[in-house]
């Protein structure tokens, strides 16, 4: 999820969450002058994972039906899956900000081989601006960590922002004055 | 049916028995049933002459999710519902008589103290004894067929069909159209009871499915659940490799802030 249409995405094994990390390219264009396939109220997050990957008739099996119970200004919804019932709600992305469903383009995957945590190239082949996410045990609740990685937009903003010569003189300024 | 006056009887006193339909079955609903009548009309009853004065009501469970309620504990709160129900509407009852299939005594208690004016009488078999309950049978048995006959499946997918059969596991009706209503991925339609011994053979023919829940699970393995249930997770729905990554980020090795919301640096692709 990021802003803007196209962006280089770099992830250099500086943090201590990842290894030696890998450079690419995203690039977030619809391909051709055709416009982006829109997947709004079309993404599920459920609390599970399936250990399949590829289509599958999801709107003619996962039907899910909104319910009277408002939670935390979301309307709950029900569904099932495998014989457990679900319990979710549909968030919107804050605005500014968009999900995109990428795909690994293949003139890049020969080349990422060749050179481990080489240069990889990405598409977007789908976006979305919300999301419905399932829990099984559990109503929703603004504590799941879906919503709670929420936060991590305001706080990436603040370290990333550029500081402007204003903010710097009046932090100066604030700082000699402690002196 | 709340709505309709009731019969001058009502307020002399009255006996009702309770039985349920569809305990077995791998799919559709059960059904809990109730007959009441005046307590002068028991021995006409046993003549098995449905005349005008036995008020039935039903009420039915829809869906399961048995992994986490008690088969019995369903079943005793649709009984407690029953009694509330005709009690609210103005019914005498003195005796009500049900049919069970766990510990008669345990449930007759629970029920007392419910009920304090009433009186219970709680048995196996019930239904073979006491002709108000078979009179209740009927009605849970006769209900059930209805719902399963005009069941609107949720499921929109092509060549759906509703032939179910009887939904008992030895129907060959009943097995035939679970394996044409199989999917790797979805299983069953909603309408199946997937914890069901029955399921098991064909899970081997559906992609595994790791739960985030099972995994808490392990920790308190047993929370009340009855020994003829089984775990969705004991009959293959879940892994062997249960690999706590596979399911979901972890934010591990990362400070509180990621920890908290699952935030996972990837940086393999």
């Amino acid at each position: 999820m990021e802003e803007g249409s196209s962006l280089a995405a770099s992830c250099p094994g500086r943090s201590n969450g990842g290894g030696e990390g890998s450079t690419g390219i995203i690039d977030l264009r619809p391909p051709g002058s055709s416009p982006a396939v829109d997947l709004t109220d079309r993404v599920h997050l459920l609390p599970c994972s399936i250990k399949h990957d590829g289509p599958c008739p999801v709107s003619h099996y996962f039907k899910p039906k909104q319910t009277d119970v408002v939670v935390d200004d979301l309307c709950l919804k029900e569904a099932c899956f495998r014989g457990r019932k679900l319990q979710g709600v549909t968030v919107s992305l804050p605005p500014g900000y968009r999900g995109y469903v990428l795909d690994k383009s293949s003139e890049s995957g020969k080349r990422s081989e060749a050179s481990e945590g080489g240069f990889n190239r990405w598409l977007s082949r789908a976006e979305f601006g919300n999301l419905t996410f399932w829990n099984h045990d559990s109503l929703p609740s603004p504590d799941d960590p879906l919503i709670r990685c929420f936060h991590w937009f305001s706080v990436s903003n603040a370290l990333h922002k550029p500081v402007t010569q204003a903010e710097l003189d009046s932090a100066m300024s604030v700082q000699g004055r402690n002196d | 049916m709340s709505s309709a006056p009731l019969p001058k009887w009502a307020s002399k006193p009255c006996i009702m028995g309770i039985d349920e339909a569809g305990r077995g079955p791998v799919l559709g609903p059960m059904v809990y049933g109730c007959l009441y009548c005046s307590l002068s009309y028991q021995k006409t009853l046993t003549t098995l002459n449905f005349a005008e004065p036995i008020w039935v009501l039903p009420v039915k469970l829809l869906k399961f999710d048995v992994t986490k309620i008690n088969l019995n504990e369903i079943s005793h709160n649709s009984a407690i519902g029953l009694v509330k129900r005709v009690l609210d509407m103005g019914v005498l009852l003195t005796e009500v008589y049900v049919d069970t299939v766990g510990d008669a005594e345990k449930y007759r208690v629970k029920l007392s103290e419910k009920f304090p004016g009433v009186k219970f009488v709680v048995a196996k078999k019930a239904d073979s004894l006491y002709p108000v309950v078979s009179g209740a049978s009927i009605v849970a048995k006769v209900t059930r067929d209805r719902a399963l006959r005009n069941w609107v499946l949720d499921e929109t997918a092509e060549n759906m069909q509703r032939n179910f059969g009887s939904g008992y596991p030895g129907d060959p009706e009943t097995k035939a159209w679970l394996d044409r209503h199989k999917h790797m991925v979805f299983g069953f339609p909603t309408i199946v009871r997937f914890s069901w011994g029955t399921c098991k053979p064909y899970f081997k023919d559906f992609v595994e499915v790791v739960w985030e829940s099972d995994k808490m699970d392990e920790d308190c393995p047993n929370n009340g659940r009855s020994k003829h249930q089984q775990k969705l997770s004991d009959l293959g729905f879940t892994g062997y490799k249960r690999k706590s990554e596979d399911i979901e980020s972890s934010g591990k090795g990362r400070c509180k802030f990621f920890q908290a919301r699952k935030l996972q640096l990837v940086s393999k692709f």
